[in-house]
Order: structure tokens, then sequence, then C-alpha cells
């Protein structure tokens, strides 16, 4: 039986930032298969993705579908042909119901006038049918990210797509809802469809896939049965090298306090405080973690402090200033520095070019203007440090920053952010969709940071994370502090409770 | 397809009015077409009307680039707003606002040459400044859409103007309102007789200068762009966004004063009633045209302004092709600005083959 998808000796190449994405790569995927693909970030795996799609024409090879020879030169012609794609950020029309999206330029209808009442019924045996229900007629933007992704992957059955390739699809997603994920991809291969899922957490390619491809710098390097691989190995296929899975780090020596936060209240997006009175002191040389599920408060949390949002009640202290009500720019210069949940929308302008984005936060400094006048030589040179030091891949100090990968990006924000060593750093996620190579390297930049005296109040919803880094550990639920565990009693067990609103005597007491 | 770097915005500013300018007369030849006309030779008289430069006492070239001079400043003025996030549309308000101090303070103080224009081209930038900054703190404080405001005090302004000349200004009960000559010691002179080019527009090419200086290399035109491109990631650097606003629809303001001050100093040296043809409009097409960069805004006002002299003499009087068809091409160009992705396709594409037939030998992988 041929294979669903036969990509052989596909290169793409990209002259304007000088990368060869894909070279060479052979590609196959059995029909019905779940089929994991890794790689690093840069990799080349949304490339080859894109490839298939229709969205880039490769500069060689051939792709086979169903042991015949295609060209695709556009998503069109891959939709024809059965192969569609859920981009990790959605398509979708926000106030447009899920049957109006799902159905966007195939509405059934007479006479050119909609007929709504079908649109919803449609939708609603198209669900049923796939084992996958939806609401028809809920407004898209009012519905929960895990759904929204069940939109996205109607509207592709709903072209009769056959061969469905999903762009790290559990990026943005809950862990119940990458649970409910993973039953549609089961049921969905169960079907006889065959799905190709870009992912770089090793876990869920062990959990789900039936296959696994590992690509790293533009070239496939390993094809494994997931029966019989292990995530060391292929950590080691998309890296390189071995990868260190524990965070090595020297124990903390803590100093005097540089930050405290004093019963401070943060009004949310609803009609309750978000944040309800937390109390809590970072000192030099040591990582105050604030593990929680996401939504307790964590987000205000961090914006109080570092000023992106106003304080209701109560105080944040820097070195003994009270900064709870300055602005952003005067808490940087008495030393915060913010490493942002998101990089792409806060923590970076992808309009710009690298140079604009490392001085963003230290324009003023005298090595970078003069009477007023940006000094472009200074601040190039030290773009290009920074390029340097932090080996950012691909990228130039003159010239965009939007094609960069999101490891890349990481290391521009955490190189600006970091320079100049800072007292205070407020780290929010900082490895929120990195791969293990760009996770390792944070993690090592920050214990060093911390190593030369920094205080440093980690917010992060992964445990692993959490766990290895911290010196201390705070657990926030419904916008307090349930409870505080040392580095040491953290167990999985223990942390779990508290998220989950449970008491430290309970955690005692099962321990 | 990193398209940021500040080489390819400044190519981009000059090659896409230039294709944009390029399909708009081949569109337009179907309408000489259809007129009876040979589109080559309108072509030919409408840009020898507005281009040519026969004798230094009969120049359009002359002409064209003193229309071109308000056009360049009110370009700079709608620049100086978008580039800070501000949508302003109150060029026209702020260039009348400009005309109208700058034509009763050429009448009202008496200061000796030099310093007689300089004092009033100060007035009128800080008339008009403020007069820009206001619907600024209307959208920083109280958050009123800014498109809205500066529309509406443009027609403040224009009835402002209209009731100032026909009343508190008015000079005798002629045909048309108009207020008292300026001092011969205010008048920017001209270079050469008979014509109106002068000082103006040496200012309006130095203010060009300055404007891309101040955004490009200078902290506060640093944060108005970054605050303009991104505002969360400005105010999360530590950019306050509002002040970076109000100073960016200040100096737009600003600007467009001086455009209205220049235009009575140099060239009406009274205020008449409807003297402005829409300069201030126009200046925002410019602006759109020139991709918003100081660089583009120039070469396309001098552009503008010389489509419009040849419309109106070369097709016109030579070849009795009416003039507005020299409105439909630029409206024809704007439209085909619109549609600059297509050109920035063509331009990337263009980019990319010539990198690949330099670079080919060593491609350097990610």
């Amino acid at each position: 039986m041929p294979h669903a998808v036969e990509m052989t000796g596909i290169s793409k190449y990209f002259p304007s930032s000088n990368v060869q994405a894909n070279r060479g790569v052979n590609f196959r995927v059995q029909k019905a298969e779940i089929h994991a693909l890794v790689g690093e970030n840069g990799a080349g795996k949304t490339t080859l993705m894109n490839i298939l799609y229709g969205l880039y024409e490769p500069d060689e090879g051939k792709i086979l579908l169903d042991g015949q020879e295609v060209i695709l030169r556009h998503p069109q012609d891959a939709i024809r042909c059965g192969v569609d794609m859920v981009h990790q950020h959605f398509k979708l029309v926000p106030s447009f119901s899920v049957a109006e999206n799902i159905l966007l330029g195939a509405e059934p209808g007479q006479a050119g006038f909609l007929r709504p009442a079908m649109e919803n019924e449609v939708v609603r045996r198209l669900a049923d049918s796939f084992g996958l229900p939806v609401d028809p007629q809920a407004r898209v933007r009012d519905l929960p990210v895990g759904m929204q992704q069940r939109v996205e992957i109607l509207k592709a059955l709903q072209r009769d797509a056959q061969i469905l390739l999903l762009d790290e699809p559990t990026a943005v997603l809950t862990p119940q809802e990458t649970r409910e994920l993973f039953d549609v991809i089961r049921n969905l291969a169960q079907r006889g469809r065959t799905i190709v899922f870009i992912t770089h957490k090793l876990p869920e390619v062990m959990e789900i896939a039936d296959q696994v491809t590992v690509m790293r710098r533009g070239e496939v390097v390993a094809n494994n049965l997931v029966s019989e691989t292990s995530i060391p190995e292929l950590a080691r296929q998309m890296v390189g090298r071995e990868v260190l899975f524990r965070v090595v780090k020297k124990p903390a020596a803590p100093g005097s306090i540089v930050a405290a936060v004093k019963n401070l209240v943060v009004a949310g997006a609803g009609c309750y405080p978000a944040v309800k009175g937390v109390s809590f002191h970072v000192r030099a040389g040591e990582i105050l973690g604030i593990a929680g599920v996401n939504g307790n408060g964590q987000e205000e949390l961090v914006e109080a402090v570092t000023g992106m949002r106003p304080t209701e009640m109560g105080a944040v202290y820097l070195e003994s200033h009270d900064i709870t009500h300055l602005p952003v720019g005067e808490r940087r210069a008495k030393g915060l520095a913010h490493i942002p949940e998101d990089r792409m929308s806060t923590g970076l302008n992808l309009k710009t070019t690298l140079d604009e984005n490392i001085i963003s936060t230290r324009y003023r400094l005298p090595e970078f203007s003069r009477r007023g006048f940006l000094l472009w030589a200074n601040i190039r040179q030290f773009a290009e440090k920074i390029i340097k030091d932090l080996s950012v891949a691909a990228a130039h100090p003159g010239e965009g920053i939007d094609t960069l990968s999101g490891g890349n990006l990481q290391k521009i924000v955490i190189g600006r952010e970091l320079s100049g060593d800072p007292r205070f750093i407020v780290a929010d996620q900082p490895t929120r969709g990195l791969d293990v190579g760009s996770i390792e390297f944070v993690h090592k930049t920050l214990i060093e940071a911390r190593d030369r005296g920094a205080a440093i109040l980690l917010v992060s919803v992964e445990l692993d994370e959490i766990r290895s880094l911290s010196d201390r550990i705070l657990v926030m639920y419904r916008g307090r502090i349930a409870g505080e565990l040392s580095a040491n009693d953290a167990t999985e067990e223990s942390l779990g409770i508290l998220m989950a609103g449970g008491k430290l005597a309970q955690v005692e007491k099962e321990a | 397809m990193a398209k940021h770097s500040s080489g390819k915005q400044l190519t981009n500013a000059v090659l896409i009015p230039v294709l944009a300018i390029i399909s708009g007369l081949l569109v337009a030849s179907l309408f000489l077409l259809v007129s009876g006309s040979s589109p080559l030779r309108a072509y030919q008289e409408l840009f020898k009307a507005g281009f040519s430069c026969s004798r230094l006492t009969n120049c359009n070239l002359f002409q064209t680039l003193q229309l071109a001079t308000p056009l360049i400043l009110t370009g700079l003025s709608a620049v100086m707003a978008f580039r800070s996030g501000m949508f302003s549309l109150g060029q026209e308000g702020q260039f009348l606002i400009g005309a109208t101090i700058a034509a009763w303070l050429g009448y009202a103080i008496h200061l000796p040459p030099v310093l007689h224009p300089i004092v009033i081209m100060a007035a009128a930038m800080l008339g008009a400044g403020l007069y820009g900054w206001f619907p600024g703190v209307l959208k920083t404080r109280l958050g009123i859409n800014e498109v809205i405001t500066t529309i509406v005090l443009n027609n403040i302004a224009n009835l402002f103007m209209t009731y100032a000349v026909n009343f508190p200004m008015r000079a005798d009960q002629g045909t048309t309102a108009h207020s008292p000559l300026i001092d011969d010691a205010a008048v920017l002179p001209a270079f050469v007789q008979g014509s109106k080019m002068g000082i103006g527009l040496v200012i309006a090419f130095v203010a060009a200068g300055l404007v891309y200086i101040y955004l490009w290399r200078t902290i506060p035109g640093y944060e108005q762009r970054m605050a303009g491109q991104v505002p969360l990631f400005a105010r999360f650097s530590g950019i306050r966004n509002e002040g970076a606003a109000l100073r960016g629809v200040a100096l737009s303001g600003a600007i467009a004063g001086l455009a209205g001050a220049i235009e009575i100093l140099g060239v009406h040296h009274r205020l008449l009633q409807g003297f402005s043809t829409g300069l201030g409009w126009d200046g925002v097409m410019v602006a759109i045209l020139g991709q918003v960069h100081p660089v583009g805004v120039a070469i396309v006002a001098v552009f503008f302004a010389g489509m419009r002299l040849g419309a109106q003499i070369g097709l016109q009087a030579a070849l009795q092709v009416p003039r507005e068809l020299g409105g439909g091409l630029i409206a024809l160009m704007i439209l085909f600005v619109a549609v600059q992705n297509l050109y920035r396709g063509w331009i990337e594409g263009g980019r990319e083959w010539f990198q690949k037939r330099v670079r080919r030998g060593d491609p350097v992988q990610k």
C-alpha cells in the first residue's frame, strides 16, 4: 500500500534571511498513522509542513500523496488533495458563530441567501459523525482555546481532509484540553485519517504517536517507531548532544531582601480581585518560584509587580524603595528586569529591527544615547555582542526579527533583560513554547543570574520547571498564597494538593 | 524576509510609489485612448508642463516646486502623527490655524526683516501645535477616537478662518473676503522673479531631513515609533505611550501650521476666503503614497504637484483633455499604492533573485 504522504529530496532556501530551511528532506507517513514531527525551534518542521500545505513551493524534491505525484502551488491545491492544516495561531473569525466559521466559503444556501438553521444542522451532523461535540451557535470569541481548536479541526474535516497537519497543537492547551485533543486524534486515526503533528514536547510524542520523525538544522536525522525509542534518545537526536533534564545548580546562598510584596490586592477582569492580599519577599541570590494552575492570579500579580497593572491595595518594594505606584520605566531604572509571558506581543516588537528591540529598555543609558540622540554604532555593537554571546541563530542587528524561531526570540529578550545585571528579575513562563535545547539555555541563564546575586521571581505553570529551578516555592490558589514549600519538600503530590486548593496540613498528613 | 531594516524601508519608500505611479499611468492611458488622445503624446505634454524648465523666468518646474512646498509639510505632519500611532487627519485644520495666525501677525505686528517671518512661523507652529495636541489629550485622557475629533476640528478651524477673514481681519468690502497684505518684512522671498518658489521650499526640505533625524535618530522619536508600532511592547519597555502620542500629534500640528504660515508668507501674502484647496488632505495622501517616510513624502509631493500643474496647463491647454483627468490619474496612483503588497512581492522577488545569484555559493544555515 502506498504511503499517504511521501516527500522526497525536499529542499527550501530562503534567500532573504539566507536560511536553508530544508535540505534534501525525506518524509513518509503511512495511512491512518499518527506521526509526530519533532525538532528544535528553527529545525525546519514548520517549513516542511507549509510545503506540504502548499504555502511554499520547494526548490527541489517531489511530493507524492497516495503514491501519486502532486504539485502544490497554493493551499487550495493541498485542500483539494485532502491535505489540511491547523495552524498554531487559529484562523477563525472571532465574531462569527461556530457554524459560520466551519462553513466559511461553503455555506449551504439558496440563491445567495444564507440559511442559518440549515448551517447549524449541517455542522451538528458533522460534529456528531466524528464524535466532536460543539455548539454550532456559540460565538467563537466566547469559546476556550481548546474548543476553538476543535472548530479548526472540524473545519478541516468539513473539507474532507484525509491528511491533517497540526502545528504545535498542544502549545496553547491546558493539560485537560490536551487529553481531550489526544482522544480526538486517536478517534480520527481510527477512522482512517492520517495525522501529522508538530511538537517539541517529547512526553506527548511517547503518549500518542505511532511513528516519529526528528529534524535538526533542516534535515531529517532520524525516523523511529515510538515503541522502539525513548525520550532521552529523541532529545539527543533533536539537539545533537546529551540533554540534561535536571538542572545543575549549587545550593542557594540567599543574601538580603531585594524585593518584597506586602498585602497586595490587584483587580482582575471580573468583579472580584484577582490577587487578594499576597505577601512575600525575594532575597538576593535565590529563586522564588510561584506555582499554580493558570488563572489563579499569577498574571495579575506579575503585572502589578512590574508596573503593567495598577495596584489596588498593599505595596511593592524594591531595595527598600516603595515602587507600588511607579511607572514601568522608573522601576526598571531601580533594577527591575521582566521576562514576560508573551514574547511575541509584549517582550518584542516584531515589526522592527533587532537593534531597536535590544535597546528598548536601555536606550537612555550613556552607552546608547547622548543628549537625546541615539548612538547607533554602539547599539549595533551591543546587538552583535548579544547575538554572539547567546548564539542567536540567523539574526542580524539591522534586520527584522519576525522570521526568527521562538527560542531565538527568547534569547533576544533574555539578552536584553539580563544585561546590566538587574537586581530583581521577574521571569513569567520563561520557557513557554520552547524546545528542550532552548529550555536548557534559559534555565542555565537564570541560575547564573541567581549565582551572580540577582533575586528572581519565577512564575510558571510547569511543575518540573518550578521544582528544578526554585529555592523556595509558593503556590497560588484563587488569588491567595495557598502555602510555601522549600525546594526539597516540594513533591509533585504536595504541590498538586496546594494547587487544587488543599491545605498544607493535608500535605503533611499524606507525606 | 527581514523587511524591516532601515535600508529596505528606504528602498520600499522609493520603489513602491514609483511602481504605483507607473501602474497608474498605464491604466490612465486607457482613459486617454477612449477620449481620443494618444497616451504617449498626453504624457509627454503632462510631464513637459509639469517638470520642464525652458528659461528662468518661464519655468514650470519652479511652479511645481512651489506647489509641492505645502504638500511636503502637510505630508510630514501626517508622517509624524501616523508614526506615533495616532491616525490624526487634522492636517487641514492645523494648516488653516497656522495660516490665520500668520496672516494676522503679518500685519498686526511690525518687526525687522528675517526676524518677522521667524516670529510668525514660530507662533503659527505653536498655535497649530496646540490645535493638534488637543485631540491627542482627548484620546489619551478620555479615549475619544482621534480620527473623529480631528475631522471635527478641521471643520471648526475652517469656520474660524472664514469668520476671521470676513469680520475682524477683513481688509475691505471687495468681492472675496480677504485680510490686509502682510508687511514686506514678513514676506518669505522667492528665488527668481515671476515665480513664488523660495525660502519656503528650502524650509520644507530641511523639515523632511529633520523629521527623519528626529524619528530615527533621537530618543523621543524612537519612543514615538515604538509606541506607535506595538503599544504593549513600548509600555512593557518603560516608554510612556501617552506622552509619546501627545508629542507626536503636537509636532504633527506644528508642522502643518508651518505649512499654513509658509503658504501665507511666501505665496498669498494675505488670508483669502477659501484659499486652501484641501492641502491638508492632500498631505495625508502624500504621506500614504510616500510610505509614511520623509524621503517618500518629499519625492511624492513634488511628483503630485507636477502632475497637477501638468494636467492643468499641459493636458487642458495643449490637448483639450479635461484637467480632471490629472486628478483622476493621481487617484489611480493612490489606488495602486493600496495594492502595495503586490509590489512588495515583486521587490522581495527581485531581491531574492539578486541575492540568490550573489550568495548561492555559501548558504549559511540556520
